[in-house]
């Protein structure tokens, strides 16, 4: 429709200068990129360099970018109690475990909210959007996890609280949308339910989108520190990687800020060198991820593949 | 119908958090009831003892009556009491030592009271949400709760109900030496609307006043032989410092919360002044030495001085004092710095120069430089405005939804008043984490390792701390400290609005807004950061604060500081 | 209260087949809707009646509906502030410009890196854009500070070098807006982009293969196939955005500004400020107050955009 015609415009526009303009775009393209991604890496390096430079360098000289008085004590400080291997296993395993349901709920709830003929299907997407404009605030939220369903110093609170947000499921129901009808409803003429028609034909088409989402929702898992310091107590042994990471990295400053600093004089607040040693084990392996991802990403869906 | 069903969802929610909010406060009121019936064993007549034998009399009477009262009590059912304090959870290595001190106490506890203690930490990022949240959850989680009225919310949690109201029956059945120990007017100051709330830390002696902590041989080389007594002082010290000591990072590696003590120390200097704790960040709102109960504003009032303090502060940036940036200076350690000689000043209280001017493992500059000594010039020296710390800045409450109160004072009791709790609580297994030498002080034995071994550094026990108990630390300057503390003693006056809790409510969007607007030009006057003249920033921020109304909740306070005092 | 009453507004029957036909005949699809909807239920509906606790005192022995009743007293210090109207045009600012060029600059990415043909290169470069997403906010400060700083900040130690004039941003108002708006780019893009970049490999690749046999070149097959099929993506993205636009990234602000109360005028935003403000007067009912206020101002605008947008094309409102 609207594209035949965009095509039909191109027809007309300048066929002289395809290979120049293709050349430009390209070169602008790798120009640009270059240029962001120095941009990007430049600072980690910053933080890798110092976690391997000695406190007192860094005290006196500010971080550096080349490791100064080469050390590693700050990572010998950070894995000394062995702590940290535990929460490398729990963020991995509720990374994992979060993202494999949380990813099939979305997808499900995606598919059947873009479904032209669901009667629903307004009612029950602002039913979920609703959810990202209002929330109660912090002190009924917590009352209802500890005081109703007892998810104090449970793994859960962390876990379910992750498992989607209003945006991942709308996002996901535009991404199925954009699946070509003539797959739907070849299947609906093959007399195949909702339920096998999502399984056999929707889901198979749609890996760039669960790429995306389950990117994301790896990400909010690994990243999540902040139900984990509401929730997860100190009577807990092991917490996530990232909540450690955000208790040692903010606790100085915490400390300064707060009316306790004017009183408090505690004497072993951590090191920068051991919050940049913690800043990269707790980035680590989630680095890795990415290009994993990135595969599914190449090559989109061709509804000639499907049809012919 | 959709209409209907949402609707219906919706209530169902509601109805599911009314219940769950409602059912909560149950534990609290059964437990003050059971208490009414009990026995009154404690002597009352001991209450107000003074010197330390009549102190030591006191204890053993006590002791008998616990043993007596003790005998009555019902302790059948072995129970945990969880004690919540701010500080971060030991791990590997040193949390088997806390393991082992606990190990120890338990069974002491088991065996005295038939209870165990557990240790909830409230770790330091976001810890004043932490500790709230916790104190609502209201389910029993936690039973013995440090807190502090400067601090950690302690009054604004005693007027919410997260504290149980502790009555005089109760104190004196189960915690009868805490009760003789507190002398009457101390008592009176734990109080809210005519009930105990508190039980102070008023037996240990530590001064929380700041001032500035310096290297007095660098300030003799820059000829005062006497050390730093005055604010132009410092500035003759600074000036000394920065042309001589090239070699520094900086004079002061200051960040840019440091400006609410200079300013409260600036005024605590030039008047007689006594703020009232815990309204806002500034000391905005208090009375003067000679007339305590006539609210006043020093910030409103003091022009002259406060632009002094402005052109001051100007000359102290002029002079490079502080980092350019100061203001965004925050992850700047100056403590760090200082023990190792990197920079040549360190504003904080007290306690802290008291670690500072000690020769221990740390403070590096006293084995790199045999001519170093640390001075400390304390805020309100020159007009002796020196206002000893409120018995409250350290005090245990009792949760109102513990399940245990009774067991929980018990508890309190033994490691507040019992020695051998006491000593295993605060400093860990003799032999292990200390050792007493021939002069009866505290050191570390062989092999000991500060990072783990520290108990003290772990229990973070600051609510009930005794003297009559505490074994002094023999890596302290003690006779530098003490030299101080006798100074302090002399010109001291005691806290005078220990028994004033404000009711806030109808002011606290004031007091809100005032705090803003201060702290907002404090730091650019107090960095030397303001453009324009200092009689323009003085002018401007106290017009800033008549808008924002600070003399609607100065004459609020009165009102209510005369319902109290007069 | 009011949100029951809005959310029932919505629910307009549908008129056709009757509510129950519907529920029989779509079951399949309401039951792969069923956990989504339990779980929106439970984890923010259940919450959502204790948003009473921004018009009470809150005792924590009373509950927050035993508490008693104090109208909008929660909400006056922020009223009486005076500063109100600016620090909501900061935070609304602020976020148009984070929506509008962040959205801008990560579908240049996006396309830009579809246009690419060296695979290791594309592999390396949008991995190594991803970390600063990593970053902890902390970390970012520090790391800016260190650069920025007068006194041995990197930008002034090559200034110097260069015999130029040392820059001071730390205490000029002005400059923090752009600066802002260039570390928030900087830390989001890489993630930005990927939504971006999947929506565009979704693109029916026949189109495309189909325009490079009609000749179409590089700008063309941008303007005329890739950018309209974002459209959808687009628009999502900036009606969840919207919603938000009242509530500001503190993270972003109190990590890079801090308290220096130099840069206010340019950099204050409702978060930053309320955090300050209640620093000494800590309580949960004025921060649900604030954040009630900022969730009404953000409903309206969406319900007025989307309506706007259900005007011109039904298909891509959200609801």
């Amino acid at each position: 429709m609207a594209k035949k015609k965009d095509l039909d415009l191109m027809e007309s526009g300048a066929k002289v200068k395809i290979g120049a303009t293709d050349m430009v775009v390209r070169g602008i393209g790798y120009f640009l990129t270059t240029f962001y991604a120095l941009a990007c890496i430049f600072p980690f390096l910053i933080i890798l360099a110092s976690s391997f430079t000695s406190e007192n360098y860094i005290r006196l000289h500010g971080v550096q970018l080349i490791p100064h008085e080469f050390t590693f004590k700050a990572y010998e400080m950070v894995t000394k109690s062995g702590l940290i291997w535990k929460s490398y296993a729990l963020t991995i395993t509720m990374t994992l475990v979060g993202t494999i349901v949380g990813l099939s709920i979305i997808s499900m709830t995606g598919y059947a909210l873009q479904r032209k003929d669901f009667p629903f299907r307004n009612a029950i997407s602002f039913y979920i959007y609703f959810t990202s404009l209002f929330s109660a605030g912090l002190a009924p939220y917590y009352l209802l996890m500890t005081q109703t369903y007892h998810l104090k110093d449970s793994y859960f609170a962390v876990l379910l609280p992750l498992m989607m947000s209003p945006w991942l499921i709308i996002l996901m129901k535009n991404f199925v949308k954009q699946i070509p009808h003539e797959i739907t409803e070849s299947g609906k003429i093959d007399g195949a339910g909702d339920m096998v028609i999502f399984v056999r034909l929707v889901l198979p088409m749609l890996k760039p989108a669960l790429a995306t989402i389950g990117l994301f929702l790896a990400l909010g898992y690994w990243n999540e520190w902040y139900q984990s310091s509401l929730f997860l107590s100190s009577k807990v042994d092991v917490k996530p990687l990232q909540y450690s990471l955000y208790e040692i990295v903010n606790k100085t400053q915490a400390l300064k800020q707060s009316v306790a600093g004017q009183y408090i004089s505690l004497t072993d607040l951590p090191t920068e060198t051991v919050k940049m040693a913690n800043a990269m084990l707790a980035t680590g392996p989630i680095v890795l991820l990415y290009p994993f991802v990135q595969k599914y990403f190449i090559g989109g869906i061709t509804v000639g593949a499907v049809k012919g | 119908m959709k209409k209907k069903v949402l609707s219906v969802l919706l209530s169902t929610a509601m109805v599911f958090s009314l219940a769950a909010c409602g059912g909560s406060s149950n534990g609290g009121d059964s437990a003050a009831d059971k208490t009414e019936a009990t026995t009154e064993t404690a002597a009352e007549d001991t209450a107000a003892a003074e010197t330390a034998e009549s102190t030591e009399e006191t204890t053993e009477e006590a002791g008998e009556a616990t043993e007596a009262a003790a005998s009555d009590i019902d302790t059948s059912e072995h129970v945990v009491i969880n004690y919540m304090t701010t500080g971060d959870r030991p791990d590997g290595k040193s949390a088997e030592r806390l393991d082992e001190m606990l190990a120890k106490l338990n069974e002491i506890l088991t065996e005295k009271v038939n209870a165990e203690l557990q240790i909830y930490y409230i770790e330091w990022t976001d810890y004043l949400a932490n500790y709230n949240l916790t104190l609502a959850q209201m389910d029993g989680s936690v039973d013995l709760v440090g807190t502090a009225s400067d601090w950690l919310d302690a009054w604004p949690n005693a007027k919410n109900g997260a504290f149980l109201a502790l009555s005089e029956d109760m104190l004196k059945t189960y915690a009868p030496k805490t009760w003789a120990s507190v002398p009457a007017d101390h008592w009176e100051m734990c109080k809210y609307d005519g009930d105990i709330y508190l039980m102070p830390e008023d037996n240990y002696a530590q001064w929380t006043n700041h001032g500035f902590t310096y290297r007095l041989d660098w300030a003799r080389d820059a000829g005062l032989a006497d050390g730093v007594h005055s604010w132009e002082d410092l500035t003759t010290y600074f000036k000394f410092v920065k042309e001589n000591h090239p070699e520094l990072k900086a004079v002061w590696d200051s960040d840019g919360t440091q400006y609410a003590q200079m300013a409260n120390g600036w005024i605590a200097s030039h008047t007689n002044f006594v703020a009232i704790d815990g309204l806002a960040t500034g000391a905005l709102w208090g009375g003067t030495k000679d007339d305590l109960y006539t609210v006043v504003t020093p910030v409103m009032t003091e022009t002259d001085s406060l632009v002094d303090y402005a052109k001051m502060m100007k000359e102290w940036d002029e002079i490079g004092v502080w980092p350019t940036d100061v203001l965004n200076n925050t992850s700047s350690q100056n403590r760090d710095e200082y023990r190792v000689g990197q920079v040549a000043a360190e504003q904080h209280h007290t306690q802290t120069w008291t670690d500072l001017c000690s020769k221990t493992e740390a403070n590096t500059i006293y084995a790199d430089d045999e001519k170093a000594e640390s001075g400390f010039f304390y805020f309100g020296e020159e007009t002796d405005n020196v206002v000893a710390l409120s018995i409250t800045h350290g005090a245990m409450a009792v949760s109102a939804a513990s399940e245990h109160p009774e067991r929980a004072l018990m508890v309190y009791d033994l490691i507040r008043n019992d020695p051998e709790c006491y000593k295993l609580f605060n400093y860990g297994i003799e032999g292990v984490s200390y050792e007493i030498n021939d002069e009866g002080l505290r050191t570390t034995p062989e092999g000991y390792d500060s990072s783990t071994d520290n108990i003290n550094g772990m229990t973070n026990y600051w609510w009930g701390r005794n003297d009559d108990i505490e074994i002094r630390d023999a890596s302290r300057n003690w006779d530098k400290i003490d030299e101080l503390y006798a100074k302090y003693d002399k010109v001291k006056i005691d806290y005078p609005y220990g028994q004033f809790v404000p009711d806030v409510d109808s002011i606290q969007a004031k007091i809100d807004n005032c705090n803003e607007v201060y702290t907002n030009y404090m730091k650019q006057i107090s960095f030397g950061k303001y453009t324009g003249t200092a009689e323009e920033i003085v002018a401007e921020m106290q017009d800033a604060l008549a808008q924002a109304g600070i003399a609607d909740v100065a004459a609020e306070l009165q009102t209510q500081m005369d319902a109290l005092y007069k | 209260m009011s949100k029951s009453n809005s959310a029932e507004a919505i629910a307009v029957p549908h008129k056709k087949r009757g509510f129950f036909g519907n529920i029989i005949k779509y079951r399949t699809l309401i039951l792969m809707c069923i956990p989504a909807i339990v779980f929106f239920f439970m984890f923010s509906y259940m919450p959502l009646p204790g948003i009473w606790v921004a018009f009470v005192k809150y005792n924590y022995g009373k509950g927050i509906f035993g508490s008693k009743f104090i109208g909008l007293a929660n909400f006056e210090f922020l009223t009486s502030s005076g500063k109100l109207w600016s620090l909501t045009k900061n935070t609304i600012l602020y976020n148009l410009a984070f929506i509008i060029l962040g959205n801008v600059l990560a579908i240049i990415m996006a396309i830009l890196l579809n246009e690419m043909q060296a695979k290791i290169f594309k592999k390396v470069s949008q991995t190594m854009m991803f970390l600063p997403y990593f970053i902890s906010q902390v970390l970012v400060g520090v790391l800016v500070f260190n650069l920025l700083n007068y006194d041995t900040g990197f930008v002034n130690g090559i200034l110097e070098v260069l015999g130029m004039e040392k820059w001071q941003p730390y205490a000029d108002p002005n400059v923090w807006p752009v600066l802002l708006v260039i570390i928030y780019l900087w830390q989001q893009t890489g993630y930005n982009s990927v939504v971006y970049f999947a929506a565009i490999c979704g693109i029916d690749a026949e189109i495309i293969e189909a325009s490079k046999v009609d000749g179409a070149n590089a700008f063309q097959r941008i303007r005329y196939i890739i950018l309209p099929s974002l459209k959808p993506t687009i628009i999502i993205l900036l009606l969840f955005a919207l919603g938000g636009i009242v509530k500001g990234n503190f993270g972003l602000f109190y990590n890079i500004v801090g308290t220096n109360s130099l840069l206010y005028d340019t950099t204050d935003i409702i978060e930053t400020f309320v955090y300050r403000a209640t620093m000494t007067d800590f309580n949960f009912s004025t921060a649900s107050a604030v954040g009630l206020y900022q969730s009404l101002v953000g409903f309206v605008i969406v319900m007025v955009v989307n309506g706007v947008i259900k005007k011109i094309d039904p298909e891509y409102s959200l609801f």
